[in-house]
């Protein structure tokens, strides 16, 4: 159910409480969704004309599970507070006391609802810590992370139930990884009309059983970073450890992250620094060049009336790999009607050199290859000319 | 764990809820009994079964939502007692309903029922929750019921609700319900018209004049009991003076066949001379004579309908011998007894068979005569038969002595009887076997014979 149908139905006087939450609700760490509403139903007599609706179900994401949760107005009354059915948490109980925006709660306050959503997560939080407490290896886990100021504050645990054929107690935990997403720049997004929300990588530890002999990590990026570290395949992880703790483990993947991040703001910067040094070299033969990400640059040159352009393209992992050159005739067509174009991937280059000498050298380089290119450009084009 | 609900409690709970246009709450009153079950079964001498019956009388509904309790779910208890005032005693549970939603309790619900249970006291506190589930288009309303029992085991929350009565009763019997009225207005009216069908003990006026008849009746049965043992008695002493009367007259007619064979006899005999075998035998069978004429004995009833089956054989008897033509066989078979017991029917009708003659020589005793049991030939060997007859009585093993013996009593019989009258020869054969025959009352057994 999208939002607004949603709040279409609702009755008018619950409706600021329901669109904080549709519109703005992020609770938790995985905060790329908004929290989903579905299954609006009424509690008045089905003569009352709607719309009138002031019971729905809740889906709240948390340490990679859905939360159904059923929140219970009522419409005749909608300055009271709502009542809350846990799904299949029987047992969670919070306790009223530790919910503030219950206790003092204000149907006028729009943002009400969204805080007590909030409040109650955060008892769940704790309800699924207090389970951790059936396998003393994964509350040994929780505890040694808990103490890390790094990742004891973000952190979910889901706490799953005990396999009823055999037993076993199975936790999952979420924790966010403290990696300084900031520098990178903005351009890497995919479509900047959508706002892609907070960049947030999220490492999930499965532990399928109580010894942590089965444990499944994987990691969750929001889809700027994803896309800023060159898609899913980019990034692999380590597995798990057998025998490993997550307090060990846990860093060494933030480490990974980081040195990647910072190897592509690294790259930004020198193609940034490429680029620049070739405007200033070839100055008025530049024809166009990314300003955003730095990644193409194509020159028109002319070398003893022959006029060409030069395309030069700056992979993602520059300066390690090698930028291409294509040469592209102005005045020639291949046969099947595209202008003649030599890529030129083997050029003496070292990713040691700075922008200004890449620059340097690429101009001293430019000659042979265009010699080359040339000549066979007039091969082609005589070839060309005896098939006319 | 079981619980009812009177039908119009339930419908007044519906009704209620159905009309308010939001959630509606409101408690339960009743009470909580105990029953207590034993049952005896062949796997066990006896087990008992306690079940706790919760009976819903009432309900009370509160007027608004939050009525006793804040945004917390903390219950004020004032106000909770200002709601319930004197009948805060009564209350077994409370309900909720709420529509379209799970048939689950809710967090506030769970709250206010842990607080309940301790402020009323009551451990076993239910929460009836009822929910209204209505299809999108508004065809169909379902009202859901279920009852918990949320202090008890985790796994065992839910106890069935049984209205009496609500369900097919074409199939099963209208069901009085043991849950009281308790309205003060039917107590009323059944207290104004109550004695006309009730005593002043309580009991219905009916059952009283039933059990006047019942009584009657009983007397009756009594008294006709002792009418029919009087005249049971007055039969049983009728039937004893018959009996006297009837063998008297068989002795009468004995003794008269016996004269007249007797004379006859005596004829015969002066051209025979009478062995003195007789007499011992007169001697030696007195127990089986006695055997013979048991049919009188203090040992038997005088209702025993042997006895007249015997008067008549012994009438018979006295027939056969009055009559010239021989005895049919039906008169001289034996009583049915087992071979080798200590009434062994010896060849006895032999000895009527013989007690023609013999009974010249033992005139005095007329009774013997026809169960004389001709004993032995003339060589002596009378003596054998009279031990081989002691031992039959007393020894079993001797048992197929006997019957040889009898045999051979038998054949020396049938010389006899060839000589001393004119005896079938089938009979003797028959006796030799000691079977029993059936007897009839005219002595004609010839049918009956299987030989």
């Amino acid at each position: 159910m999208s939002p607004e149908v949603a709040l279409n139905r609702i009755s008018p006087e619950l409706r600021p409480l329901l669109c904080s939450v549709v519109r703005n609700g992020r609770v938790g760490l995985d905060s790329t969704n908004c929290l989903r509403v579905t299954d609006l139903k009424t509690g008045c007599t089905s003569l009352t004309p709607g719309p009138c609706c002031d019971r729905f179900k809740l889906h709240i994401p948390y340490a990679g599970e859905t939360l159904k949760w059923d929140i219970i107005f009522n419409a005749q009354y909608p300055e009271l507070p709502p009542d809350f059915i846990f799904g299949e948490d029987a047992e969670f109980l919070p306790e009223p006391t530790e919910l503030p925006h219950l206790v003092q709660w204000d149907a006028g306050n729009p943002e009400c609802l969204l805080q007590l959503v909030k409040e109650l997560i955060q008892q769940y939080h704790h309800y699924q810590c207090q389970r951790l407490r059936e396998s003393s290896r994964l509350l040994f886990e929780y505890d040694s992370l808990l103490e890390d100021p790094n990742y004891g504050r973000n952190m979910e645990i889901y706490a799953g139930r005990k396999n009823s054929w055999t037993g076993e107690f199975s936790a999952r935990f979420l924790l966010k990884l403290p990696v300084d997403f900031s520098n990178i720049p903005v351009y890497l997004l995919k479509d900047t009309a959508l706002d892609p929300g907070e960049d947030v990588a999220l490492l999930s530890v499965s532990f399928e059983d109580a010894e942590a002999t089965q444990v499944f990590p994987k990691l969750y990026l929001s889809p700027s970073i994803e896309h800023a570290l060159g898609g899913s395949s980019a990034l692999h992880i380590p597995a798990f450890p057998s025998g490993g703790c997550l307090i060990d483990y846990v860093p060494q993947v933030c480490q990974l992250l980081t040195n990647k991040v910072q190897y592509v703001i690294q790259g930004y910067h020198k193609r940034r620094e490429y680029i620049a040094a070739f405007l200033s070299h070839f100055g008025m033969g530049v024809v166009e060049y990314d300003a955003e990400g730095f990644t193409k640059l194509t020159l028109l040159l002319m070398w003893k009336d022959f006029c060409f352009l030069v395309h030069v393209d700056l992979p993602l992992y520059f300066p390690r790999d090698q930028p291409t050159l294509t040469f592209q005739s102005v005045y020639h067509f291949t046969n099947s009607g595209q202008l003649y174009s030599q890529v030129q991937k083997s050029y003496p280059y070292s990713p040691r050199w700075d922008g200004n000498e890449m620059a340097k050298r690429a101009k001293r380089q430019l000659r042979p290859e265009l010699f080359a290119f040339c000549m066979a450009k007039v091969n082609n084009c005589c070839k060309y000319l005896q098939k006319m | 764990m079981a619980a009812s609900i009177s039908g119009y409690t339930f419908s007044s709970v519906c009704y209620h809820s159905a009309n308010s246009n939001s959630d509606h709450e409101g408690f339960l009153l009743g009470e909580v009994r105990q029953e207590e079950t034993v049952s005896i079964s062949d796997t066990q001498i006896s087990s008992a079964e306690l079940l706790q019956v919760v009976e819903i009388h009432n309900h009370d509904p509160c007027a608004q939502l939050f009525s006793f309790y804040d945004y917390a779910g903390k219950i004020n208890e004032e106000t909770l007692n200002s709601i319930l005032k004197d009948r805060r005693k009564n209350v077994i549970g409370w309900y909720r309903f709420r529509r379209n939603t799970q048939q689950q309790m809710s967090f506030r619900e769970q709250i206010i029922h842990k607080q309940l249970t301790q402020l009323l006291g009551v451990p076993d506190l239910v929460f009836l929750l009822f929910s209204f589930i209505s299809t999108a288009n508004s065809s169909t309303h379902a009202l859901e019921y279920v009852l918990f029992r949320p202090n008890s085991s985790r796994y065992n929350q839910r106890i069935t609700l049984t209205i009496p009565n609500l369900g097919n009763t074409s199939q099963q019997e209208y069901k009085v319900s043991s849950v009281p009225n308790t309205s003060l207005n039917y107590t009323q009216v059944i207290k104004e018209h109550g004695a006309e069908f009730f005593d002043k003990d309580g009991v219905m006026k009916d059952i009283r004049t039933i059990f006047q008849v019942y009584s009657a009746l009983q007397d009756k049965v009594q008294a006709v009991c002792g009418e029919v043992e009087q005249s049971e008695r007055v039969k049983e002493k009728n039937q004893e003076d018959v009996n006297k009367l009837k063998q008297q007259i068989a002795l009468r007619k004995r003794k008269t066949a016996e004269e007249e064979r007797m004379l006859r006899e005596a004829q015969n005999a002066d051209s025979h001379s009478t062995p003195e075998e007789n007499t011992e035998p007169s001697e030696a069978s007195p127990l089986s004579r006695i055997t013979f004429h048991t049919p009188s004995a203090p040992e038997r009833p005088s209702t025993s309908p042997n006895p007249p089956s015997y008067a008549d054989l012994l009438s018979q008897d006295d027939s056969l011998l009055s009559s010239s033509s021989p005895p049919t066989s039906a008169a001289l078979l034996p009583r049915p007894q087992a071979v080798g017991s200590p009434g062994h029917p010896t060849p006895s009708p032999l000895g009527m068979g013989l007690g023609l003659g013999l009974g010249l020589g033992a005139g005095s005793n007329p009774v013997t005569t026809p169960s004389t049991p001709y004993l032995g030939n003339g060589d002596g060997s009378s003596s054998d038969s009279l031990d081989r007859q002691a031992a039959g009585q007393e020894d079993d093993e001797d048992d197929d002595d006997d019957e040889e013996d009898e045999d051979e009593d038998s054949s020396e019989y049938e010389n006899l009887v060839s000589e001393a009258a004119h005896l079938p020869m089938v009979s003797a054969s028959v006796l030799a076997q000691g079977r029993p025959a059936a007897l009839s009352p005219d002595g004609d057994a010839r049918g009956s014979q299987t030989t």
